[in-house]
């Protein structure tokens, strides 16, 4: 017993040093490369356009909860408009609806690859709370 | 029976390990709160150098937001991590360079409340490290005065004979003073004004750096170009989106060989070139990369600077900056003009899918949809 608080109190000391790193954008890019994992090993086109499907899905009802909460500020409820719109967008290039044209079953991979990369540039245009985005990473988790 | 000293002694020996573990804890974390680890004496490191330095290097990796990035493997990464490994790794390779490095990183805690520094420098000369020390990073304003103090103390005093880099690696530096830029601090502001009030005394006998490279987004707006091209000859910078896997820096790593003839322009088209090539081959969304011959964008800067001056204007009273879009300037009339091309080297490929799919250029200037 004794042993094991002394392992739990050297346990503690090294992880309080480490950075507290709240990273929700972190999460969501993961949820991404999870579906796009997912996408890269489904056997078929129908199968790919499935899960890609869902995970928009999934993840805009989650959006969808969040805003009708009405716990969020306004730059939050701008921030989860805007990620909304884009993933609306690339909804509608998936199925070729609203102007696209469909995406083609063999360019699925590369387009699961475009939902994950179009979430990693260096800019700084998404505008959400860390509070904000964690309560959407419950909700996902919750919901999925 | 059982001996009763054993007992004693078993009974001393778990508080004894703690202490001691504890005891480790602490010399580890003063350590890490120390003045820093420098690897050699001062005096050691100022000593003559046998090799000549030819090149003086500054890179400054922003490391405290979110830089979480995956290869098409899924394989994920931390952009300022993978960028400080592959910055050492040039250092190393360069026998005739001075390469600073500071880091800075996201604030961190010892056991709730004692604050470890958040910024990390290293330094090396001929090839070799020659300090590493931790520091702390601007709090408030971000006017890179802790950089300085360290750029000043090692640096090779004959600067007049070296060529001069400056890299930037972080996310879309604003160009109006905008909280937000640090996880860390959230009210800290960052802008491109305090990159460029950095790089005027990063050059003070007003020289300026023969290139300046921006690893970020929307790097090269009017603004942003014409700030901070005060300081630079010649600056490449990603006018569009940029994935966060950055600029590949294998140009750097050979530079005795890859700038011989010392012109600088030539070496940035290369090195241009080298990064849209690398970009290109996995990333999906828009690539686009800028070379600016800063004397000769001079003409086209002047003729639009208060045009934009009044977009940014406009914009920065915006309460939100969430729902503003990018686009490239030639999309926008007012900012079509003779000069527009002059001095700009433009690679671009767009995106792979979405609504700018089929563009098939980029005049190299990004501009506000207001």
């Amino acid at each position: 017993m004794k042993s094991l608080i002394a392992f739990g109190s050297m346990f503690l000391v090294f992880v309080l040093a480490m950075p507290v790193n709240a990273d929700g954008n972190g999460e969501l890019k993961k949820y991404f490369s999870n579906t796009a994992s997912e996408v890269k090993a489904a056997d078929n086109a129908v199968e790919k356009r499935e899960i890609l499907n869902e995970s928009f899905q999934n993840m805009s009802q989650t959006l969808d909860k969040v805003l009708s909460s009405g716990l969020i500020s306004d730059n939050d409820r701008i921030g989860i408009e805007q990620f909304k719109t884009i993933l609306q967008e690339k909804q509608n290039e998936l199925e070729g609806s609203n102007g696209y044209d469909r995406v083609p079953d063999a360019q699925l991979n590369a387009f699961a690859n475009y939902v994950v990369q179009d979430m990693e540039q260096a800019d700084t245009t998404i505008t959400i709370s860390v509070v904000v985005l964690l309560l959407i990473i419950i909700l996902i988790v919750l919901l999925v | 029976m059982r001996d009763p000293n054993r007992r004693l002694v078993k009974s001393a020996l778990w508080p004894m390990i703690f202490v001691s573990f504890g005891c480790a804890a602490l010399v580890i974390f003063l350590s890490s709160c120390s003045g820093g680890q420098t690897v050699q004496h001062e005096s050691q490191k100022i000593e003559e150098d046998t090799i000549a330095v030819r090149y003086s290097i500054i890179f400054i990796i922003h490391g405290d937001n979110d830089y979480l990035y995956h290869d098409t493997s899924d394989n994920k990464f931390y952009a300022n991590e993978e960028t400080l490994a592959e910055v050492k790794r040039i250092a190393e390779e360069n026998p005739h360079a001075e390469v600073f490095i500071f880091h800075q990183k996201p604030a961190s805690h010892f056991l709730f409340f004692f604050p470890l520094r958040d910024g990390e420098f290293y330094y090396y000369r001929n090839g070799q490290l020659r300090a590493n020390e931790l520091y702390w990073r601007d709090q408030e304003q971000s006017n890179f005065n802790l950089e300085l103090e360290l750029y000043r103390r090692f640096r090779v005093k004959n600067e007049r004979e070296m060529l001069s880099m400056f890299l930037y690696f972080g996310h879309e530096i604003p160009e109006f003073a905008k909280a937000g830029y640090d996880a860390s601090y959230p009210d800290r502001t960052f802008a491109v004004q305090d990159l460029a009030n950095g790089l005027k005394e990063f050059t003070t006998d007003s020289a300026r750096f023969d290139l300046l490279v921006l690893s970020t987004c929307y790097g090269g707006t009017p603004f942003t170009v014409g700030m901070l091209g005060n300081y630079a000859q010649t600056i490449i910078a990603s006018p569009d989106n940029l994935h966060l896997s950055y600029f590949d820096l294998k140009s750097l790593e050979s530079l005795d060989i890859s700038l011989k003839d010392g012109e600088v322009p030539a070496f940035a088209n290369k090195f241009a070139q080298q990064i849209f090539d690398k970009l290109t081959k996995d990333i999906q969304t828009v690539v686009s990369i800028a070379v600016y011959d800063v004397d000769s964008v001079q003409e086209y800067l002047q003729s639009v600077y208060s045009t934009y001056e009044h977009s940014l204007n406009t914009l920065s009273r915006q309460i939100s900056s969430a729902a503003i879009e990018h686009c490239d300037c030639a999309d926008i009339p007012v900012y079509i003009m003779p000069a527009m091309n002059r001095g700009v080297n433009v690679f671009y490929r767009s995106a792979r899918f979405g609504r700018s799919k089929n563009k098939q250029n980029h005049s190299g200037w990004e501009c506000w949809k207001e």
